[in-house]
């Protein structure tokens, strides 16, 4: 009973919101361009949601909480990156935007081949790109199965739960585009706001008499939570700066992110974008005492159910409705970024890999056609990956894959900052950092606490700086 | 002015990064917060303002 409850809440909440998407389109996309980047028409408000709707995602609302649990104060390294990366936001992307609108690029790895004029090089980095979204889209399918489990009450078949979620939202992307993605991306922050208000306000006060309270607490039973291990430890200082620098440079580097700056109508809409989308970072303080209110309420997970921590207190100790809405929020938390990131990871692969690599769909039509097959196909492809998913959690998975992305940032710098700088020198920057990172993740060599991604970047742009060096310069001196 | 422009969007991004093991500590409470989540905090709403700033010296609006 429990569970229909709940069950019912979550696929109306998720239904609902398709359909207030699709009535929200005047008309269907019918070309690449209103497709993937929403014709370049968005204003302030509807990039707004956007962006927001797609950087916060089920991360947002399960890893945050599961971190602060965890780990205690190494997760507020998520609410300074973020805020970096729109302060680099500001500069980047309406530059980004100027040569995109003016070029009518389409996707990043265009950016690339616009500025360096290298086939091979947008190729490649629309190869990085994919490969890391569909991870990343699974790291969504593994969000949204926490939630389904948990409201499942121990009764209902998760997996087979969050196929059809899954393939409900590939069929809405297939359909309404980056403009549908944002209009029910309307719906999921709103609800996103309930619950997390909900989780980080309402549950300390119940239990604690107020959120000051729970800090006292906390104090007392974890004295060493709240602050940074010193040093090179890990998840300490060292990591801490490192990691936020890193991860703010990379904020931007996803296909999904690109796609999303393209559909701006101005340059000022990205920059006011970049200076209100600090304020949502809000969002993430109530996350992280939902996940201290259920260390003090709930102690004892360990491992990836960390990332159950507060979903666990509110089914415990709260009527399924409630249990519902929270549980909504969530699955939408999970689902409109992932048909973001679908469609980001179709575009590139489309335009780039099979257009401009193999001359496959270089029409419109034929665009727009292997765009729509592309998004089934990624969407296919998440499904078998997290079929196979491995006992990680959620951040730690997040921190991977901006480990990767973020090598593209310099290349991206230095097209308006470096003008030496060349197809091969930035396909050599990229390829050092990702060797970097590689070896660093897969040795797990401690690193004097520096994040691998971080000391990927610092590779990388040795490297392009080098390598950018005209070739005849000492002898015409 | 360029610099300027820059130095100032640069506050909150040191502040958020390099400071931060200078900030590391649980005393004093803010607002019953732990020092280093009010610091992140503080600087995460300052940095409208100073984005804000940056545009008038740029004089976008």
């Amino acid at each position: 009973m429990n569970a229909l409850v709940a069950f019912s809440i979550v696929a109306l909440v998720v239904v609902g919101t398709i359909l207030f998407a699709l009535f929200s389109l005047r008309r269907f996309p019918s070309d690449p361009q209103q497709y993937l980047v929403g014709g370049r028409s968005f204003g302030t408000i509807l990039l707004w949601v956007l962006l927001a709707g797609e950087i916060y995602t089920s991360f947002t609302f399960l890893g945050a909480a599961g971190w602060a649990y965890g780990y205690g104060a190494p997760a507020f390294y998520i609410l300074a990156y973020g805020t970096c990366g729109y302060v680099i936001g500001y500069f980047l992307l309406p530059a980004v935007w100027r040569v995109a609108n003016e070029r009518r690029l389409l996707t990043g790895p265009d950016f690339f081949l616009d500025r360096y004029g290298s086939r091979a090089l947008a190729i490649g980095i629309a190869l990085l790109q994919f490969a890391a979204l569909v991870p990343y889209v699974t790291l969504q399918l593994s969000g949204l199965q926490t939630i389904l489990r948990i409201i499942g009450y121990g009764g209902v078949d998760s997996t087979l739960a969050v196929t059809i979620a899954f393939v409900a939202i590939v069929l809405f992307v297939f359909t309404a585009g980056l403009r549908g993605t944002a209009w029910a991306s309307v719906v999921k922050d709103l609800l996103v706001l309930g619950a997390v208000v909900f989780a980080g306000i309402v549950i300390p006060t119940q239990f604690f008499g107020s959120p000051a309270a729970m800090f006292d607490q906390l104090l007392r039973t974890h004295p060493s939570m709240l602050s940074l291990a010193p040093g090179t430890a890990p998840r300490g200082t060292v990591w801490f700066v490192t990691t936020v620098l890193m991860t703010g440079i990379g904020f931007y580097m996803n296909p999904a992110s690109m796609n999303a700056t393209y559909s701006a109508r101005s340059e000022n809409v990205l920059r006011r974008n970049a200076m209100l989308l600090p304020l949502y970072q809000l969002v993430m303080l109530l996350v992280f005492m939902a996940g201290f209110a259920a260390l003090l309420i709930a102690p004892g997970l360990h491992g990836a159910a960390v990332d159950q921590s507060f979903l666990l207190v509110v089914q415990r100790y709260y009527p399924p409705w409630v249990m519902g809405v929270v549980a909504a929020a969530g699955a939408l938390a999970a689902l409109v970024p992932s048909s973001a990131l679908l469609l980001g990871a179709a575009g590139v692969f489309a335009k780039n890999v099979l257009g401009d690599g193999l001359g496959i769909a270089t029409s419109e039509r034929g665009r727009m056609r292997a765009m729509r097959v592309l998004v089934l196909v990624v969407g296919a492809l998440s499904l078998a990956f997290w079929a196979i998913e491995r006992d990680k959690t959620i951040v730690e998975l997040l921190l991977l894959y901006y480990n990767g992305i973020t090598q593209l940032a310099p290349g991206m710098i230095a097209a308006f900052v470096l003008p030496r700088a060349t197809a091969g020198s930035v396909a050599a920057g990229i390829a050092a950092g990702l060797a970097v990172v590689v070896y660093l993740v897969l040795t797990g060599a401690p690193f004097f606490g520096i994040n691998p991604g971080f000391a990927g970047l610092v590779a990388n742009v040795a490297v392009l700086l080098l390598f950018s060096r005209p070739s005849g310069s000492s002898a015409a001196t | 002015m360029r610099s300027w422009r820059v130095a100032v969007a640069a506050i909150p991004v040191c502040a958020l990064s390099v400071a931060v093991p200078f900030v590391n500590r649980v005393e004093p409470r803010v607002l019953g917060l732990p020092f280093l989540l009010f610091w992140i905090l503080l600087w995460v709403l300052l940095t409208p303002p100073c984005l804000w700033l940056v545009g008038r010296l740029e004089r976008r609006w």
